[in-house]
């Protein structure tokens, strides 16, 4: 199959400092695709100069099998990370016109605005100024400016971020539904829950690099055991090597720090007083575990200096 | 195209349909209307159709001229001959007649007139007529080529040594267009630019910019903006000449000297020839100043001072009138911001030599090209710097590499 996204060895320098480096991965239609990264990693250079907002300085971005087009852009939804709409205009009105902006007019463009407004529960408000509107509205009207003249590739960044429950709820659905009816969607956050529920293959960008690139099952498949599940008695804290401790419906999940096995821990509680273990086994690691372990093997926090500058 | 096209009509139509444009647009017409309308009602207030009567005890007057200067001229007074002052009199108390004139037996040597009124002198018009009817029956026994000359006078043509400007008394509106026009732009630039400046801080303050950029190309974006606006600055102008037309043409029925007055179009032509680059260049400069400041009042500030360069030929307006021609006035034509004004108020007083126009034309539309450049370049250096200021010396240093501007605020976003 054709991929919908090819980006290859990609690289990009803002004066001396390289933000991107030597990144690539393809998307395909019809799956969703994490692009995920630490705050400063690159992740949102990656999506600029995949929409040809910026140029890069090596490598080359396919798009829909060609370099990137005016008409191109007419066939990809994208909901930026800085985003915003017309404060002191009407919503309606404001949506038809940036859909008709990527081609999308008329009758058409008013009756598919209709059914994503109803969808959505902003209908009652079409007529409200965007400024009168809260932020999960405001957010929910992005989404639907993503999706109106029905684009084949879709790129969002934190979709998720200012909805509620319900609404994110609406949102992961409608981005399934996209998925099942053929689009190709990139899909950036720091909710790993969420892209452990959605995605079927990510790209983890740190420090401008491609760490990890593949499918999540077989990643956390390369990755068992680099955690582990623990139930018992006593106080479990300070054991070596482990790098994180959550409590999860009454057991222990303990991520591993790079260089640790679960035999190390095993035989560390086995020398210690005071507690009694009750259940001890390899723990398939969650993308979160594999995200801090990957991050903090390369070292330290991804945020490079110059972003404190 | 299409995408320039749709950009530039919702800019137009969202303008257009702002309350301060409605204002700016109409309230000076409508003021003009008011202040005709009263002048007008003051005018009829005065209208008295009644006759004027005459007593002709010199002898000069003749009554056959009354029917051609009624044909001539429409509403021309009904003149009324009375055998003697007597007559006269007792008509005007009895209100048959507004007035009437005593032409005396020396009137030949003495030149006297004497008029009589009850309460009002007779309006402007009837004396006018009266003046008409002896100025005509005076020169009734000449020849008809002399007679027709003698009524007629002369048309004064004004030419200058070139040959490339005429002012005559038909047509004074080619005097006061260039003007007009100068000082519609006067008012245009300060609203023109504010409008544009705001169109390109709107999409960085709203944060729509990533949106927009992924749909059309910044040509497309500025450019379709600024057609909108040139189109909305059109409109403002095209509204006050018509309603300067329209003014003219009814202020003719009552006014003599505007009858007969031409539409002087190649002066339109030449001031249409400066509008449109200039107005690039304004776009230029004012949508890199938006792409370089964060908000609209730190670019208001900027283009306030902006704006002067291209209003200096008013402030010189003294040195205008009074030496055309000078070689400062030679420099301001040629300097690009300050052509059109210049090139417009020299016009109506003086003639500019063709070289000057020809020289400042292409030097205005090489600017207007650059501005637009230099502007596509800082917009896109700019266009995503949300909440981030671009100082001079990172535009010029852009200007030579465009990367290393960027470097902080994508590092920041990614």
């Amino acid at each position: 199959m054709e991929p919908t996204v090819r980006v290859a060895h990609l690289s990009k320098f803002f004066g001396r400092f390289q933000a991107v480096k030597d990144v690539s991965f393809e998307v395909y239609p019809g799956e969703i695709f994490g692009l995920l990264g630490p705050n400063g990693a690159g992740k949102t250079t990656c999506i600029r100069m995949m929409l040809d907002i910026f140029k890069p300085d090596g490598g080359d971005v396919t798009v829909f099998g060609g370099t990137m087009t005016e008409d191109k852009k007419e066939r990809i939804g994208y909901l930026p990370e800085e985003r915003g709409l017309y404060d002191e205009l009407k919503l309606e009105p404001t949506l038809l016109y940036l859909a008709s902006l990527k081609g999308m007019e008329g009758p058409e463009a008013r009756e598919r605005l209709e059914m994503w407004l109803k969808r959505l529960d902003l209908y009652e408000d079409r007529n409200k100024k965007v400024q009168e509107l809260s932020k999960g509205m405001q957010q929910k009207a992005q989404i639907i400016l993503t999706l109106l003249h029905d684009p084949e590739l879709i790129v969002v960044d934190e979709p998720f971020s200012g909805l509620d429950p319900v609404n994110t709820r609406l949102v992961k659905d409608i981005i399934e539904e996209q998925r099942q009816a053929g689009k190709a969607i990139i899909m950036s956050t720091h909710q790993m829950y969420q892209v452990e529920a959605l995605c079927s293959r990510i790209v983890l960008i740190n420090h401008g690099e491609a760490v990890l690139y593949g499918e999540v099952s077989k990643i956390k498949r390369d990755f068992a055991g680099n955690a582990v599940t623990l139930e018992g008695q006593g106080d479990f804290a300070d054991l070596p090597g482990v790098m994180e401790m959550r409590r999860d419906n009454g057991a222990w999940h303990l991520a591993l720090a790079p260089g640790t096995s679960p035999q190390d821990v095993l035989r560390a509680l086995a020398t210690r007083d005071g507690f009694k273990v009750e259940r001890f086994e390899i723990a398939e690691p969650s993308l979160d575990d594999i995200f801090i372990h990957v991050v903090r093997e390369e070292g330290g926090s991804a945020e490079p200096e110059v972003a404190h500058a | 195209m299409r995408k320039l096209w749709l950009v530039a009509k919702r800019e137009y139509l969202r303008r257009v349909k702002e309350k301060s444009f409605l204002f700016a647009a109409l309230g000076l017409p409508l003021l003009m209307l008011v202040i005709g309308a009263i002048s007008a009602a003051v005018a009829v207030g005065r209208t008295d159709d009644r006759p004027v009567g005459y007593v002709d005890r010199a002898g000069v007057l003749v009554a056959e001229v009354l029917p051609i200067l009624g044909e001539e001229e429409q509403g021309f007074t009904e003149l009324r001959a009375y055998p003697d002052e007597l007559a006269a009199r007792d008509a005007l108390v009895d209100g048959e007649i507004q007035a009437y004139y005593v032409l005396p037996e020396d009137y030949l040597t003495s030149k006297a007139v004497t008029v009589y009124y009850s309460d009002r002198s007779p309006r402007e018009g009837a004396s006018g007529d009266f003046r008409d009817f002896v100025r005509r029956s005076l020169i009734a026994h000449q020849e008809p080529e002399v007679r027709d000359r003698l009524t007629t006078g002369l048309d004064l043509v004004i030419r200058s040594s070139t040959g490339q400007r005429e002012v005559s008394d038909n047509n004074a509106f080619a005097l006061l267009l260039p003007l007009f026009a100068a000082f519609f732009m006067f008012f245009s630039i300060p609203t023109a630019g504010g409008y544009l400046l705001q169109a390109v801080t709107e999409e960085k303050e709203n944060r729509t910019m990533e949106i927009v950029a992924t749909s059309v190309s910044p040509v497309q974006l500025m450019g379709g903006k600024a057609l909108g606006l040139m189109g909305v600055s059109l409109t403002q102008n095209l509204v006050w000449i018509g309603a300067l037309i329209v003014g003219v043409v009814i202020g003719a029925q009552f006014v003599a000297p505007l009858r007969g007055i031409r539409m002087p179009w190649e002066m339109v032509g030449l001031a249409l020839l400066y509008y449109i680059p200039t107005f690039a260049v304004i776009a230029g400069v004012m949508t890199a100043i938006g792409a370089a400041v964060t908000e609209l009042q730190q670019g208001q500030q900027i283009s306030g001072i902006i704006n002067m360069i291209f209003m200096i030929p008013i402030f010189f307006i003294a040195i205008i009138l009074s030496n055309p021609n000078s070689p400062f006035m030679v420099a301001l034509t040629l300097f690009p911001s300050t052509a059109f004004l210049t090139i417009m108020l020299r016009t109506a007083l003086s003639s500019v030599p063709l070289w000057q126009l020809v020289v400042s034309w292409v030097v205005l539309i090489g600017t207007a090209a650059g501005s637009i450049w230099v502007a596509s370049k800082v917009f896109r250096m700019g266009m995503l710097r949300y909440g981030q200021r671009l100082s001079l010396g990172q535009i010029l240093g852009g200007l030579r590499n465009p990367r290393a501007v960027l470097q902080k605020e994508t590092v920041d976003h990614a």
